[in-house]
């Protein structure tokens, strides 16, 4: 038995090393030889796996042009997108994985913050650059060009108060890491702008029934609802709260922003309010090359995710091409990059102090006869 | 004042829609004395079989209705005869864990066809509503209202007035006698099941149009829900799962209305144990003087155990020991470091589940109360780590044991439900006692793993110390097993009657056993959050539970070597099927229903 | 109807036991002395079982008492009656189904392992479990020492079934004939060390010549001078082994005396003849165990 199990275990190491040599969904484009990898930690099967999906759109359309453009140095860019599920566990075996892979340059992901901050302390020991793009933990110290909750919590209460005027506000938030400091954000700029905050909700991912948190709600008397919540959970609450028949504005954090929050939330959503990053009819030239190329490749138009993911390849490929496929220098590279072309932020910068990009867009919208749409008087502001 | 009756409306609209489930789940388990796991898929595929009828294929509504619940009878018969016929007459666990390994691969299937992505299901009904109080209800709710009592009426003729509904009635009562009658026992399971998935399946059409949204996670909380209203109500008893479910939706929305949304499955994981531990027979069951559960002893797969001699034993460990030496590769060594670990739960969960036949459905709470114990000593009280691991260890073992306790008088599947909705309310406890646990934000920086002032700062330091709690657990776990205590521990599984007819008290034997577990169970989660440095109420969620029995039953109930066996297959193996990731939970599914199928003794037999 | 002897060991008064509408046990009256064998008999739902769950604490009487060697037992656990020595075989044989012959046995024990299983006063009671577990795991020297006794004792046991069960001492009892299983329970109630055993339908499925076997040993238990309360169908069994008769219907004792006596008693042969069922021995009406 004991000579089964170790051969059990053998094979099964042999096994893994031949496939972490092997990159399964490795894309290769017009640009010739052996090609750079990425490494991507994130959820491809499991409760987040539709982010992952999100990803991939974005990173293969970036490769598309990237590779077509000449690579890296001639060299295509490629990504390895290994399975986390975005669990903890699975996130440290991976980053282990990609240590010891010469072959990957840097990492991108993971999806949730726990996976990530797990997987730190070893990415962080190897010098592997670690880049999320999609999380806001308070305490994560890896690279990001996600926008931080510290900078977009103020500017989502700046619209509500300040633009739309509203000043008893019930917030309803994902009790989440995320949702929670992103609440915790909000509710203090509100109170900074002299609004004032009359109900806090927080709901778990998975709930569907918001009734009697609308009763709750209801009875704390506010003038407007402010949801810090993901497009699925956006879309059940405004239907329950127009089914209800209470009449009140709603204003949602920009992770809304998808084409499934109009599908999903039918004409419950006309009204809604919320900004973004990128919006597709901004007409700088880059984010409508972005548009009409996803739409052209997928035949849909791009969200959130899609954009960041977009952004953070395009942005990796800059930093190759300025110091080639080194791990160390990836790191030098993200110090002194300057100026990426970014769907998000128009240019990209990194802050060394925080590694974070400064200065991203900020587009107020509104959902109108079923399509978001510019809300009156604004054009895409700094 | 005016709130009280919206909530009450509100209760009873969500009661409404648990119904639907519970009286499937109902049906299921008057006759075959299952709870079916996998009800909540059938609700998913109804869902979505739906969803392509009214998109694709354009159907009104009526066809819609028909084709989905064709659909769902369709499947309940598949279920029935392919996955539960064959394993009549094995131990009561094979069906359980089959049922829970269809819901596995029925999930997966629908997730690889329609990606996760949610849906939209849009309601072919005329969108008028009515005002109820301050709310309003649609015509939806009346739909699903109308549907449930409709089936429910429809049930009472067919039970009372048709030979086919005396067959299972017959059935239900006493299944022996009834065979013995000439009722075509068979039969009756597969109409049973046919009806009830039938139903589950028009459950989840008509639950994805109320919300617009229909995704693939919806199948797990349709069951949890499903299986708290159906126990509330009186397992088995239709009428009393649709009270029970209309109690259980007031209970959550009174829940909210006093203390606020999150505390909402709180509130309902509450009921459910109370309801056990007062009124196990659930609150609308008749007065019965034969408990309606299987006789103990029927929960253990008998087999001989594969008998392996201490020398290769020794060896093995010293072979594991070395191996970081031999394979210096960092990614195999965390790998395994991740199988010593879920090693520990296996033993833990051997032993309470395997050698005493507690089946626990709730273990990872085990492994999120030693996480957290052990952060938090180091974290606040700057206790040294190697000590607050151990601390950490008797800290599980002491809450662990007093939160099953009450449980202990439950039988079989009681009790395993019981611990599901203990292990539930532990997470959510986690998640609400901000105070101490940083609620959703989690524990950050905790302290490494240190021994006596050491830092373990190498991936083969971890992996030793790993090995070395695994090595030192198991060896005195064969040790308790050798002894007379293990021989009154597996007494007290194989027949509590009998056993306490020989002077063996089971609360006591029962608490120790339980306790000792704990023990392993702590100290792993404990190791687990000194290595991520990161832990949330997430971090140890129900599907490591799932996993922890899957481990156990793979290596055999009780039986220590397979348990560690098991952990390094189930950890080992999603690695090298990494290749085929998104196939991963599907695979995973099927190996469960192979195992069950074919070798519920697991690898190396039960002890 | 009152039975009496000198110096009871067993005293039953009054003992009533309903289920709803049905009253199970109707203050039934019993005396069982010192090395006496008292067989209950009586058409099947008569109530005997219940009688001996009443007897042996796994049900609560609604009415009645029951005192062993003068104390009071009434509603006393198992566990603890097992320690006063009562032990007991169950109607339809529950053997541990996972644990070897010898293991059942051992199993059986239980209240005489006095090493591992050390009794102490409260407040150190709580501490026991403790104790226990510290003492399977380190095992001192009286510890091995008691369970090498014990273990000789057992196979003792064993051997006075002559070459049915030495030879399957280590084989699991699920593996073993209904026979057999009948045996090991018979077995494990005498490795309790019993002051009284009650045995309910011993011979439940047996044919003749494991009948016979099996009466022979009861026999020799008697011998013994071991106190011994039975519960048959076979009737030449009953009259042959017993010193006193006990008949019972419909919960209530209707006839009780020596053998012969009750043997030819009216009432005992009307309530057999109005209630008997085909194959009457053999029949297995599910009695409430709880």
């Amino acid at each position: 038995m004991s000579a089964v199990n170790r051969r059990l275990v053998l094979g099964a190491a042999a096994a893994l090393a031949v496939a972490a040599a092997i990159p399964a969904w490795a894309q290769t484009g017009p640009a010739k030889g052996e090609p750079v990898y990425l490494g991507v930690s994130g959820p491809l099967t499991g409760p987040n796996a539709q982010y992952g999906a999100q990803w991939k759109q974005g990173f293969d359309l970036a490769l598309d042009q990237i590779n077509a453009d000449g690579g890296i140095k001639g060299r295509p860019l490629a990504y390895v997108f290994d399975d986390t599920q975005s669990d903890p566990r699975q996130a440290v075996a991976v980053a282990q994985k990609f240590v010891a892979d010469p072959k990957i340059v840097a990492e991108l992901g993971d999806f949730a913050s726990p996976a990530s901050m797990a997987a730190s302390p070893i990415y962080q020991k190897a010098g592997l650059v670690q880049f999320g793009f999609t999380n806001s933990h308070p305490d994560t110290f890896m690279w990001s060009n996600s926008v931080s909750q510290a900078d977009e919590q103020p500017l989502s209460a700046a619209y509500a108060i300040k633009r739309l005027g509203l000043k008893r506000i019930a917030v309803l938030h994902l009790n989440t890491d995320w949702g929670r400091t992103s609440k915790d954000i909000f509710v203090k700029a509100a109170k900074d702008m002299g609004a004032e905050v009359v109900a806090v909700e927080g709901y778990m991912p998975e709930e569907k029934d918001f009734r009697s948190t609308l009763v709750r709600v209801r009875d704390a008397k506010p003038d407007g609802v402010m949801l810090i919540s993901y497009y699925s959970d956006a879309a059940l609450i405004a239907r329950q709260i127009k089914q209800s028949g209470m009449k009140l504005p709603i204003v949602a954090a920009s992770s809304v922003y998808s084409p499934k929050l109009l599908e999903l939330g039918g004409d419950a959503v006309e009204g809604l309010f919320t900004a973004s990053r990128y919006f597709p009819d901004d007409p700088r030239p880059n984010v409508q090359k972005f548009v009409a190329a996803f739409k052209a490749k997928y035949n849909k138009e791009p969200d959130a995710f899609n954009a960041y993911a977009y952004d953070t390849m395009i942005l990796m490929a800059q930093v190759l091409n300025d110091v080639g496929p080194d791990r160390k220098a990836v790191r030098e590279g993200l110090l002194k990059v300057k100026d990426v072309p970014s769907v998000i932020f128009g240019k990209a910068t990194f802050d060394p102090e925080t590694r974070r990009v400064a200065g991203a867009m900020n587009v107020e919208l509104v959902v109108k006869d079923g399509r978001f749409q510019l809300y009156e008087g604004t054009s895409a502001v700094r | 004042m005016a709130s009280w009756f919206d909530y009450t409306v509100n209760g009873l609209i969500i009661g409404n829609i648990y119904a639907l489930l519970a009286v499937g789940l109902a049906l299921i388990f008057g006759v075959s004395r299952l709870i079916n796991f996998a009800h909540g898929s059938v609700y998913l595929v109804g869902a979505y079989a739906g969803f392509v009828a009214i998109t694709h294929l354009g159907t009104p509504l009526p066809l819609t209705i028909v084709i989905v619940v064709a659909v769902g009878a369709l499947l309940g018969l598949v279920i029935e005869r392919f996955g539960l016929r064959p394993l009549q007459g094995y131990a009561h666990i094979a069906p359980l864990l089959a049922t829970i390994g269809i819901s596995f691969v029925l999930d997966q299937l629908v997730q690889l066809t329609f990606s996760p992505d949610p849906r939209a299901l849009p309601s072919q009904l005329p969108d008028t509503r009515f005002q109820i109080g301050a709310g309003t209800i649609g015509s939806l709710d009346i739909l699903i209202a109308a549907t449930g009592l409709a089936s429910a009426a429809l049930l009472f003729f067919f039970l009372r007035y048709t030979r086919l509904g005396w067959a299972v009635r017959a059935t239900a009562q006493d299944r022996d006698a009834a065979q013995q009658m000439g009722v075509d026992v068979n039969a009756v399971n597969r109409t049973v099941f046919a009806i009830a998935s039938g139903l589950g399946a028009l459950a989840g059409l008509l639950v994805g149009m109320y919300y617009n949204y229909i995704d693939p996670a919806m199948s797990l909380q349709a069951t949890l829900k499903g299986i708290v209203a159906q126990v509330v109500g009186g397992v088995g008893n239709v009428p009393g799962a649709i009270a029970g479910s209309l109690l259980l939706g007031l209970v959550e929305s009174y829940g909210i209305a006093l203390f606020g949304t999150s505390y909402r499955n709180l509130f309902a994981f509450i009921l459910l144990v109370v309801i056990l531990v007062l009124r196990p027979n659930g609150l609308f069951a008749s007065r019965r003087q034969t408990p309606p559960e299987p006789m103990t002893g029927t929960f253990i797969a008998p087999s001989r155990p594969l008998n392996i001699p201490a020398p290769a034993l020794v060896a093995a460990a010293v072979a594991m020991a070395i191996l970081p030496l031999v394979l210096p590769s960092p990614y195999v060594i965390q790998t395994l470091t991740n199988a010593w670990l879920y090693g520990l739960l296996g033993l833990s969960l051997t032993l309470i589940a395997g050698t005493v036949g507690l089946v626990s459905l709730g273990h990872a709470a085990l492994l999120a109360i030693g996480g957290y114990a052990s952060a938090l000593l180091a974290l606040n009280l700057g206790m040294p780590v190697g000590l607050s691991i151990l601390a950490a260890g008797v800290i599980t073992a002491a809450i662990g044991t007093v939160l099953v306790f009450p449980s202990f008088r439950l039988r079989g599947h009681y009790f395993s439900i019981a611990t599901l909705a203990v292990g539930e309310i532990v997470s959510l406890v986690i998640l609400n006692w901000e105070s101490l646990t940083r609620g959703p934000i989690g524990l950050s920086g905790i302290p490494p793993l240190a021994l006596f002032g050491i830092e373990l700062d190498t991936a083969r330091s971890v992996y030793w110390f790993a090995l070395g709690a695994l090595v030192v657990l198991a060896a005195l776990q064969f040790r308790l097993l050798g002894s007379h205590l293990g021989r009154v521990l597996r007494a007290v599984r194989d027949d509590d009657v009998a056993a306490r007819s020989y002077g063996i008290g089971l609360d006591r034997y029962k608490a120790l056993a339980f306790a000792v577990g704990s023990f392993a169970a702590g100290v792993s989660g404990a190791i687990t959050s000194h290595l991520y440095s990161y832990i949330n109420h997430e971090t140890f969620n129900a599907q490591l539970s799932i996993l922890a029995l899957t481990i156990v039953i793979l290596g055999g109930m009780g039986n220590v070597i397979g348990a560690i066996v098991g952990a390094v297959l189930l950890v080992g193996l999603p690695e090298v099927f990494r290749v085929a990731a998104e196939y991963r939970v599907l695979i995973y599914g099927l190996v469960l229903l192979l195992l069950v199928r074919f070798r519920p003794q697991g690898l190396f037999g039960t002890i | 109807m009152k039975a009496t002897v000198l110096a009871p060991l067993l005293e039953i008064r009054g003992l009533t036991r309903r289920f709803g509408g049905l009253t199970a046990v109707d203050g039934v009256d019993l005396d069982v002395g010192e090395g006496e064998f008292v067989s209950i008999i009586g058409p099947n739902g008569a109530g005997k079982t219940t009688l001996f769950n009443l007897v042996t604490g796994l049900d609560d009487p609604d009415a009645g008492t029951v005192r062993l060697e003068g104390r009071d037992i009434t509603r006393m656990a198992p566990e603890r009656l097992a320690a006063l020595g009562v032990a007991r075989t169950f109607q339809h044989g529950r053997v541990f189904a996972n644990l070897s012959v010898l293991d059942n046995v051992l199993v059986g024990s239980h209240v005489r392992f006095r090493k591992v299983r050390p009794a102490w006063p409260w407040p150190l009671k709580l501490l026991e479990p403790f104790a226990e577990l510290a003492l399977a795991l380190i095992r001192p020297p009286s510890v091995g020492t008691e369970e090498k006794r014990m273990r000789e004792e057992a196979l003792a046991i064993l051997a006075r079934f002559g070459d049915r069960l030495t030879p399957r001492k280590d084989n699991p009892a699920y593996s073993l004939s209904y026979a057999n299983r009948r045996r090991v329970e018979i077995a494990r109630a005498l490795a309790l060390g019993p002051r009284l055993l009650l045995l309910d339908e011993p011979t439940a499925g047996m044919n003749q010549t494991e009948t016979a076997e099996m009466q022979a040993l009861i026999g020799e238990l008697k011998q013994s001078g071991l106190t011994i309360l039975l519960i048959e169908h076979k009737l030449d069994m009953v009259m042959q082994l017993s010193d006193r008769v006990v008949v019972m219907d419909e919960g209530a004792v209707i006839a009780a005396g020596k053998p012969a006596e009750v043997r030819n008693d009216p009432a005992v042969i009307e309530a057999y003849l109005g209630h008997r069922r085909t194959g009457g021995a053999a029949g297995a009406v599910t009695e409430a165990v709880s």
